[in-house]
Formats: structure tokens, C-alpha cells, sequence
């Protein structure tokens, strides 16, 4: 369980990294290692050239701009769980950075990093989906945003060059009447997801929901956008008797989830039911709460 | 001879650092297979069969061997042109299909993961990179990956000279089942499965060998828990003596069954060693050990139960078939289904029993050891038919266990496949257990949350464990003894060495303390170690729930004879007929009269002009120890009486199940334990807590997987989930306390609990889903697994 040989070189800013990239062939980022690491260990990816972007300063932090929030690359999953300022603005990343992993994990893993590397069943990627973000494409070329819709195309590939550098992460900032809900089954703390459903959902002044976005994990081959599945509650001021579990009946029949030794496809629609049920709720009671902080 | 202090009573629990092992192991001072050095020592790194079944053409290391670092590449048929092979030494056994078998494979390979080539190089990593360039030519063949499919006619066949799969057939008839059958007032037919899981210890295996030309030495570094018995292979395969090998198992992590087995990795490295004339080292990386190491548990059992209105168990015939992987694994992987067979009449009094096992050679990774050792799967099954009849014919499960309960006071009671029980009264045992439990409270909030619709249940389970046992059976030329040398220096200070190797079960501090308590001296004094092949001529390794008691026992009759002798100096300077001498507190007194401990030591070794006339010099012994109790091997009706003593345990759980997520939830367990005289509860409670852990595991957490093709599909930790501190359950533990016979009273410890737990979680799921309806015959019960059994039925 080691990996073949590989080159490496340390960018020092993003012009390097992508100077290195359009370089090489077969080259990767390395940025926290946490999904790419293993799989070098385990010679599933053998990139002849690893390009580490740890030390470029510029793919750190976030900021807000015209009313979305951009996230550095190498925004750290703890430091979206725990920094005041993320929790402020964006509630619903701090949630679902905290369902990552265990704590080392997440004090390595990136979100620029979980992005580009599509797992299915990773939470960031569906959480991009659900609040219909995009991501910002770095290279020689300059740059261009991806929208999320555009960026899946399948279990661990995106649309992005191989020359690209995933290097922001921008999403709507969070308002007034903003409700947001990651909900996942994993069998034991830690692990990636079975299944895993967002809701993000908005209320207007009256309570009436104006708009409401639904992305799953686990449920396809890449992240997957079920928004269709909760157009019945646009317009509603109160979530009904039963509204609850007709979004999960309708997100499991959208879903087109596979089988796998965590569960068959069968069992992922199940829980992904479960799941839309749970999350619209807690969504719901959000929007309509005037402080909600991610911690409720 | 001076009387034997009665045994302390086992000290209760309490905290701090109490054990002698913890600083080292808590502070990484440990020593560990892969804290091994040498100045040039080489890594090997195996090529192994990417398919489930194939023929070897041809294997060309030609390639690897151009890598810039690689000192050599080796393939089976090189290797097997001038080494030893491997089989089972069970000649006996004539519906044993004989095998022999190379250090790497050379004809065929049965499953993927399978070892065909080897590389020595500077680096695991160049080793790793010069595997890619090993050609291997292969013939691909049909796989076949499940044991009821490889019984089939048409079933890819993995020996073709056998004509079937069945690598073991053995038949059981004891009493008179078809009259059993005949007198029933009905018969419950039932099937239940177990699926397949590893024991996986946390450190895999792996071993470092080093060869010395000059003295024809091999010294090798293994991560086995039966150093002594692997010498005795290596010896076999390499044409070494004994005398010129000496391996030493070093602290371990873990080994759980897993390391009870002579790998053919251990051994290879043994050859290559010798080879390259470099130290070498392997180390089993973690797919290694998830695919190619020792899988446990998979089973199937058709049974069929003959009963009597009134809940009595007449007769009972079980259909078991084990899916045993490549059987090409010494120890023998069967060993575990032979033991289910044995186990089943469990502790209930059930004389007529007939069985028929046959263990099936799949293309899938070898099945052998794992705690509990084939067990849980008997007691799996005898306690769900209790269970199920009782259902069927309105009777609860105590009363069901109460009616069939092999009766008080007859002991020793000889089960039909002829354990002789040694043990205290059951029924005790399960109003302790009831008890303790608060077995009518639970049933009643269980009432009452099904009156809430949630899906409560309770269950009940009750194990009688072969401790200690003697494997010829299982082993062939390895039986049950046990070997301890026990030294008093000239400091007054005592060496104990004993070859029970430890994997974790803290051995140096309780086997202090018992050695302690017989030599009247404190435990501080004592030192014990374990593992070493060139200390203690031989040993019979940890598994087995062996340890306390032959280990033990061995150790106390070895400090009974070094006391003796002291006695003896000791009278001859108080001038005093030995009789009158009493130990205690490190003195040997006479009256008021009292010569240090010390003092007689150094009488022994320095003034050796003090010791009584004739005297040898000296306070060192090596005993052996059996108790003369056992059988190799079965008489002619099938009888095998496999252990010296019998432990016994059971379990209640309370459970709850999220029907929308099959997640159970374990609300409360009590184990009620009966290991003989305890010797230390702060580590048995240990022991119990880890097998509880491991229970819980294999119930709701593990399964291996196949694809149809014989790809494994749990590969990592990411695939193969176990249990982690997220998912401790905390049971409540009591001990009953009936010592055995033998010497020390033990009775053994350490697997008792895993084999009682799964099948205690299993009643109580079927009981919290009794209103809807759906039975649990299997052991698997996972969130998706559980979910399936759920779908199946309307209600749910």
C-alpha cells in the first residue's frame, strides 16, 4: 500500500499552480489529501506529478461580494464547522462541513478539495448542488465559473480541465427567511454517507415559501439535484400534515441511487426519504426563525 | 510442604494505571513488528492473484528484477524447488481431502488475493512498484464464490481430482434421533445463516527474518499468537532444526484468532530470508489483511427439531455447511465448524443429536479462527430454536431455556457429543441473570412501548465454552499442554516466562500476581514475559480461552516446586522439619523466627555453602502441564472430550428498532459471566468489554463482500466497517464464581462474551418485531439487512 513515483512541487501562489499544471500531464492538486492520498497509497490514482497548493495564501478564507459568499479552495472543512463568521453567514455550510469525517479529517480536508473530487457520496458536493453555487476555475488561461449544475458529470469527474484549478467556491450568502437543512444516514459517526439529503428552502416575509432547492449524496452518480421533487411546497405558507413525507416519497422516486456494500439501491431510496423528510423539517423551522445560527 | 494461601478474592474494579503493560503501550514505548529494525533490513512485498481462479501459465520476474533497488524476485515454482510444503497433519481424518501447498502459489490460484510472486527490495515502495512489473500469465477459470452454489453438479471445481468442493465431511449421530423424531408431538424446521466476517486485529499479521550463514541461525520477529508452534513449520518447510530457529512474538495488536494460523507469508519470509541473506521484513498491509488473511463465520444451518408440546427439545438434526474459502490454511480453517457441531447441545440436556458438516472450498479468501472459534454459530442456533419453539407452542423464553436445562447436581454431565461439563447449576446461572437484568421490568417497558408502537424487544442467551482446548483434532501435531519456566534470582527477584504469548490480555501483570501469590512475595517482583522460542523450550500459544488456565496452571505448578525447594533450604537453616515452615509476605517463617525471601535466594545461587547436604544449586524450574483430562481425537462412537473445563455465560439484551432505517439501538445488556476463580476483574471486565464490542460488530456493523466473480468488495476500512468508539455498548457485568477443578480453579476467559451477545441482540430484534411479524434466523443484522427483512413483509 504505497504509492508509485510522482513528482511534487510546493506552488507558492495560484500562478504557480497553474503554471505547473498546464505543464504536466496526469498532474494533481494536492490539497488537504484526505480522499487523494489513499487512493495513491492504494495505486487507484497515480498522478505523475502532485501539485500541492497548501501554501498559497490566496485560496484561503472568504469573503462577501454583491451578495454571495466566495470561499477560498483551501477553506478547511473545521474551520467552515467552526469559524463565527461562517456560522454567521453561511449556517448551513458550517452544518454540513460538520457531518464530516472525524475532527482530523476535517482539520485537513478542504472544501475546494471535497468539490473537485466528486465523490458521490461526499456532503460538500451536494450541499454545492442544493444552494446552486459554482465554483471558480483557475488557469494559464485565466479565469471561468463553473455552475454547479455544469460541474458533476460523474462519480469522481467534474467538467474541469485537467489544467484547472479548482480555486473558489462561491454560494448565495445567506438572508432573511433562509432555512437550510443537511440530513444523513451514515453507519457509523465519521463515515462518508449512505445517503444524505439537503434541503434549502426560502420564506418570505408572510412564512410562504418562495423557493426551495433539494440535492441528495448517495443517491446517483454524482451529486444530484431533486429540486423538482419539492415544487409542491412552493407557494405554502405552512408545512402541512403529511408535507413532510410527500417530499420524501418524492425524492426517493427522483433519486437513482445504486447499490453498494453500505446499501442497495433499494435501501438508499428508503433512507433518502427518511432523509428529505427530516431535513425539510428542520429547513422549515428555520426559515421562520429570526435567529437561526446553524447551531439549531 | 507448607499449606497454599487461599486465593484474594478478586479486587473490585478501580482506576489508574494498574497494569504493568499500560505505560508502554499508552506512551508508544511498545515494541511492535514494525518497530523492528536492522541496519539492512529489506522489504518484501507479495504479488497476488488478481483473479479468483486461475491457472498459472507461466510467472516472469524478469522484469522486476531490472528495478534499481530490487535484491531479488522470487516465484512459487523457484521456491517450491527447494523448500518444504505445508499440509494439515490430519492424515487421520479420512473424509479430509489431503492437500499440500507451497509458500506461493504454483499451479493454480483459488482466490484473489492469493500470493504468487515475491520481491526483495531497498524499500516497500520499490518492492511495491517492482511487483508492476511481474508478468503473469494466467488461464482464467470459473469462480465460484458461495458454498450452496459449490455444492451444486455443475459447479466450477477448485480440485479437479476431488470431483466435488467438499473439502470436509463429517457425520454425527448421537443417541437416537429417528426415535426422538418418532415420539415428538411435532418438529420445527428452521434455517439460519451467519455471514462472513474477519477478526481483524489492529496491527496485521507480518514477520521480519534474519539469517546468519555463519551459525546457520534464523531468527524471525512474528506477529503470531503461537510463536512455538510456527517454529515447529518453518522447521518443517526450510529443513532447519529447531534448535537452529528462534522466533520471537513481540508485543502484538491484537491477534483475535486471526494469528492462530501459519501463514504462508510468515514462512516465505522464513525462505527468503535465507535467500537474499539480508534481513527481510513483511508487513501485512490493511487490504492484505481485509483480503487475504482469515475470514470467520459463514455458515448455514438446516435444522430440524423434534419437540414436545410442553416446550422439551427431543432431538435435534443439523444440516451445517461452512463456506471455508481456500482450505489450503494451517491451522485447519474447518476447525471452527467441527467445533459449531460439537457445541450445539449447548447447556441443555439434549442426548439425541445428529449433524451432518460439510465445509465447502469456495474461491474466496481462506475462513478459520475468530474469537468464539465456531461457537456463537451453535449457540446461534440451539438459542433461536428455543426462541422460535417457544413462540410457536406459547411458551417464554425462560421457560423454554428452564425445561430443556441440563438438570443441577449431576456433574459431571456428558453431553452427547461428549464434552464432560464440569459446570455450576444453570438455572443459578439464569435467575443471576434475571436478576441482574431485571428481566420482568424490561419485559414490561418493552408492553409498554409497544403500546407507543416502537419496536422494543428482549432477549435472552445462555453459552456453555470449550476452554482450553486440546486441537489434535484440529491441528494434528498440536494438542492442549502448556510450558511456564519460573526462575527465583539471586536478588530474590523471579523471572517468569510462560508460553501463552499475549496479544493485549495484559499476561505480564496477572500472571505476575498469580506466580506473586504462590511464592508469597509481591507482584512487583515478578517479572513475566512471553513469546520467545529460545527462553522457554516450548509452548502452546493464547487462544482458546487458554491462557488463565493452563498458562496458569502452569505457572502455579512451577512456583509449587521452586517453593518447595525454598521450604526446604529454608528448613535446614532454621533447622526445622520443612512442615512447620509457613510463606508469607516474602519471609520463611518458623514461629517468630523469619528469613527473607532474598535470603533464601541468595543461599541458592551465592552462599551455596548454606544449602541443605546434597542440595543442587539453583531455584529454576520448567514444567510442563496438562490436565490429562482431554482426547486427541474422537472415540469410536464420535465422542471427543476436547477441553479440561467448561465455562459458562449468558446474556440479556433490550433492544429498540427505527423501522424506517433498521438502525437497533442497544438499550441495555447484562452479561453474567463464570470464568472460575477470577484473577483480576478490572482485566477480565476488559476482556468482556472488547468482546461485546466485537459482538456488536459482527451483528450490525460488518460483512465481508463478493462480487460473482470472486472480487472482493470490501477492501478498506472505508468498505469493511467495525465498530469504533461511536458504537460502544456499555454492558453490565456480573461473575458468578465456580471454580473448575483444576489447578488455580480457572476456568477461562475472553470469549465468552462474543459468543453470547450476537444471539442475546438477535432474540431481542425478533422480539421488538414480534408485532410485525418477522422472524430473525440470521446473525447478519445490519441497517440494510434488516431493512430488507422488513420490505419483505406488508406490515413493516
Amino acid at each position: 500500500m504505497k504509492p508509485p513515483r510522482f513528482d511534487y512541487v510546493a506552488a507558492g501562489t495560484v500562478a504557480e499552480a497553474v503554471a505547473a499544471l498546464a505543464d504536466a500531464e496526469d498532474a494533481r492538486v494536492l490539497a488537504g489529501g484526505q480522499s487523494l492520498v489513499p487512493l495513491m497509497n492504494l495505486r487507484l490514482a497515480r498522478p505523475s506529478l502532485l501539485v500541492d497548493v497548501n501554501g498559497v495564501a490566496a485560496l484561503s478564507g472568504f469573503e462577501v461580494r454583491n451578495g454571495t459568499l466566495r470561499f477560498g479552495a483551501m477553506c478547511r472543512h473545521r474551520f467552515l464547522e467552526t469559524d463565527p463568521d461562517v456560522r454567521e453567514r453561511a449556517p448551513i455550510v458550517a452544518e454540513t462541513a460538520g457531518l464530516i469525517g472525524h475532527v482530523h479529517i476535517r482539520n485537513r480536508g478542504t472544501l475546494g478539495g471535497s468539490i473537485a473530487h466528486a465523490d458521490p457520496v461526499a456532503e460538500l458536493p451536494a450541499l454545492l448542488v442544493a444552494l446552486g453555487g459554482q465554483v471558480v476555475a483557475s488557469s494559464t488561461a485565466g479565469e471561468r465559473t463553473i455552475p454547479a449544475a455544469e460541474l458533476f458529470e460523474g462519480p469522481f469527474t467534474t467538467s474541469l480541465e485537467p489544467s484547472e484549478l479548482l480555486s473558489a467556491v462561491e454560494i448565495p450568502a445567506h438572508r432573511q427567511g433562509d432555512g437550510g437543512a443537511f440530513s444523513e444516514f451514515v453507519l457509523r459517526h465519521g463515515d462518508f454517507a449512505t445517503a444524505g439529503v439537503a434541503v434549502i428552502l426560502h420564506r418570505d416575509g408572510s412564512g410562504t415559501c418562495d423557493a426551495l432547492r433539494v440535492a441528495g449524496c448517495g443517491l446517483g452518480p454524482t451529486p444530484v439535484d431533486l429540486s423538482a421533487a419539492g415544487e409542491f411546497l412552493l407557494g405554502e405558507s405552512a408545512l402541512g400534515s403529511g408535507a413532510a413525507e410527500e417530499l420524501g416519497s418524492r425524492v426517493a422516486a427522483a433519486a437513482e441511487p445504486t447499490g453498494d456494500v453500505h446499501g442497495s439501491a433499494k435501501y438508499r431510496r428508503e433512507l433518502a426519504a427518511v432523509l428529505a423528510a427530516d431535513a425539510v423539517r428542520r429547513a422549515w423551522a428555520r426559515a421562520g426563525s429570526s435567529d437561526w445560527s446553524g447551531r439549531g | 510442604m507448607t499449606a497454599v494461601a487461599p486465593p484474594q478474592a478478586p479486587p473490585e474494579p478501580t482506576t489508574g494505571v494498574r497494569r504493568r503493560e499500560d505505560t508502554r503501550f499508552l506512551c508508544g514505548q511498545g515494541e511492535y513488528l514494525g518497530d523492528v529494525q536492522r541496519p539492512d533490513l529489506k522489504h518484501i512485498a507479495i504479488l497476488r492473484s488478481p483473479l479468483a481462479h486461475a491457472r498459472i501459465r507461466d510467472v516472469d520476474v524478469s522484469g522486476a528484477l531490472t528495478l534499481p533497488g530490487v535484491i531479488g524476485a522470487f516465484t512459487g515454482a523457484e521456491l517450491a524447488a527447494d523448500t518444504g510444503t505445508f499440509s494439515h497433519h490430519l492424515e487421520a481424518i479420512p473424509t479430509l481431502r489431503q492437500l499440500t501447498w507451497s509458500v506461493l502459489a504454483t499451479d493454480k490460484v483459488r482466490f484473489v488475493g492469493e500470493p504468487v510472486a515475491a520481491v526483495v527490495a531497498d524499500s516497500r515502495y520499490i518492492a511495491e512498484d517492482a511487483l508492476e512489473l511481474i508478468e503473469v500469465d494466467y488461464e482464467e477459470l470459473p469462480a465460484v464464490n458461495d458454498a450452496e452454489a459449490a455444492l451444486q453438479a455443475d459447479a466450477p471445481q477448485l480440485y479437479e481430482d476431488w470431483g466435488d468442493n467438499v473439502f470436509l465431511y463429517i457425520p454425527g449421530a448421537h443417541g437416537d434421533t429417528e426415535a426422538a423424531f418418532e415420539a415428538a408431538d411435532g418438529v420445527l424446521t428452521e434455517r439460519f445463516t451467519h455471514h462472513r466476517i474477519i477478526g481483524l486485529p489492529m496491527e496485521g499479521h507480518g514477520a521480519m527474518g534474519e539469517f546468519d550463514p555463519a551459525t546457520g541461525r534464523l531468527e524471525m520477529y512474528v506477529s503470531t499468537q503461537i510463536p512455538h508452534q510456527l517454529r515447529t513449520v518453518v522447521s518443517e518447510i526450510t529443513g532447519l532444526s529447531e534448535t537452529k530457529i528462534r522466533i520471537v512474538a513481540p508485543d502484538m495488536g491484537g491477534g483475535f484468532g486471526n494469528k492462530i494460523h501459519m501463514f504462508r507469508e510468515e514462512v516465505l519470509v522464513a525462505v527468503l530470508a535465507m535467500r537474499v541473506r539480508h534481513p527481510v521484513v513483511w508487513r501485512q498491509d490493511r487490504t492484505e489483511s481485509l483480503t487475504a488473511s482469515v475470514h470467520s463465520r459463514q455458515q448455514t444451518h438446516k435444522v430440524e427439531v423434534a419437540y414436545r408440546n410442553d416446550g422439551r427439545v427431543l432431538g435435534l438434526r443439523a444440516d451445517i455447511i461452512a463456506d471455508v474459502g481456500s482450505p489450503e490454511l494451517y491451522i485447519l480453517g474447518s476447525g471452527p465448524a467441527i467445533v459449531t457441531t460439537a457445541i450445539i447441545p449447548n447447556c441443555y440436556d439434549l442426548q439425541d443429536y445428529a449433524f451432518e458438516l460439510r465445509c465447502v472450498a469456495t474461491n474466496k479468501a481462506h475462513m478459520g479462527g475468530y474469537r468464539g472459534y465456531g461457537q456463537g454459530q451453535a449457540v446461534f442456533l440451539i438459542e433461536r430454536v428455543l426462541d422460535l419453539l417457544g413462540e410457536k407452542l406459547g411458551i417464554d423464553p425462560v421457560t423454554m431455556r428452564r425445561v430443556n436445562m441440563i438438570p443441577d447436581g449431576q456433574r459431571p454431565y456428558i453431553t452427547a457429543t461428549g464434552a464432560v461439563l464440569d459446570c455450576g447449576s444453570f438455572h443459578d446461572q439464569l435467575t443471576d441473570l434475571l436478576e441482574a437484568a431485571d428481566y420482568d421490568g424490561a419485559c414490561r417497558e418493552r408492553d409498554e412501548a409497544r403500546e407507543e408502537d416502537r419496536l422494543v424487544g428482549v432477549g435472552l442467551a445462555q453459552m456453555v465454552e470449550a476452554t482450553a482446548p486440546n486441537i489434535h483434532a484440529l491441528a494434528g501435531q498440536f494438542g492442549g499442554y502448556e510450558m511456564a519456566m519460573l526462575a527465583v534470582q539471586p536478588d530474590g527477584k523471579v523471572t517468569v516466562v510462560v508460553g501463552t504469548k499475549s496479544q493485549g490480555q495484559s499476561h505480564e501483570t496477572v500472571f505476575a500476581k498469580v506466580a506473586a501469590d504462590e511464592l508469597g512475595i509481591s507482584p512487583d517482583d515478578v517479572t513475566v514475559s512471553d513469546g520467545d522460542t529460545g527462553v522457554l523450550p516450548y509452548g502452546t500459544g493464547t487462544w482458546g480461552s487458554r491462557s488463565a488456565v493452563m498458562g496458569g496452571g502452569a505457572i502455579i505448578k512451577a512456583a509449587r516446586q521452586v517453593r518447595e525447594k525454598m521450604v526446604a533450604i529454608a528448613a535446614g537453616l532454621l533447622d526445622a522439619p520443612a512442615d512447620q515452615i509457613t510463606v508469607s509476605d516474602g519471609f520463611f517463617r518458623l514461629g517468630e523466627a523469619a528469613i527473607p525471601f532474598a535470603q533464601i535466594a541468595a543461599a541458592a545461587y551465592l552462599h551455596t555453602f548454606l544449602l541443605p547436604p546434597g542440595m543442587d544449586p539453583g531455584l529454576s524450574v520448567i514444567v510442563g502441564y496438562d490436565s490429562f483430562s482431554t482426547s486427541p481425537f474422537p472415540d469410536e462412537r464420535g465422542k471427543l472430550n476436547v477441553s479440561p473445563t467448561y465455562a459458562t455465560a449468558a446474556a440479556a439484551a433490550v433492544v429498540e428498532v427505527d423501522r424506517a432505517t433498521g438502525v437497533v439501538s442497544v438499550k441495555d445488556l447484562t452479561i453474567l459471566h463464570d470464568c472460575g476463580t477470577v484473577m483480576d476483574r478490572v482485566v477480565l471486565d476488559g476482556q468482556i468489554h472488547g468482546a461485546v464490542m466485537q459482538a456488536v460488530g459482527q451483528t450490525f456493523l460488518e460483512e465481508l463482500h463478493y462480487d460473482e466473480n470472486g472480487q472482493p468488495l470490501t477492501t478498506t476500512l472505508l468498505d469493511y466497517t467495525i465498530p469504533t468508539f461511536g458504537d460502544v455498548v456499555e454492558p453490565k457485568i456480573v461473575h458468578r464464581e465456580t471454580p473448575s477443578d483444576l489447578i488455580g480453579g480457572y476456568r477461562g476467559a475472553g470469549e465468552g462474551a462474543i459468543i453470547v451477545t450476537p444471539v442475546a441482540l438477535a432474540a431481542a430484534v425478533h422480539d421488538a418485531l414480534k408485532p410485525l411479524g418477522v422472524p430473525i434466523t440470521q446473525a447478519n443484522l445490519s441497517p440494510p439487512r434488516l431493512r430488507d427483512l422488513l420490505r419483505g413483509h406488508s406490515a413493516a
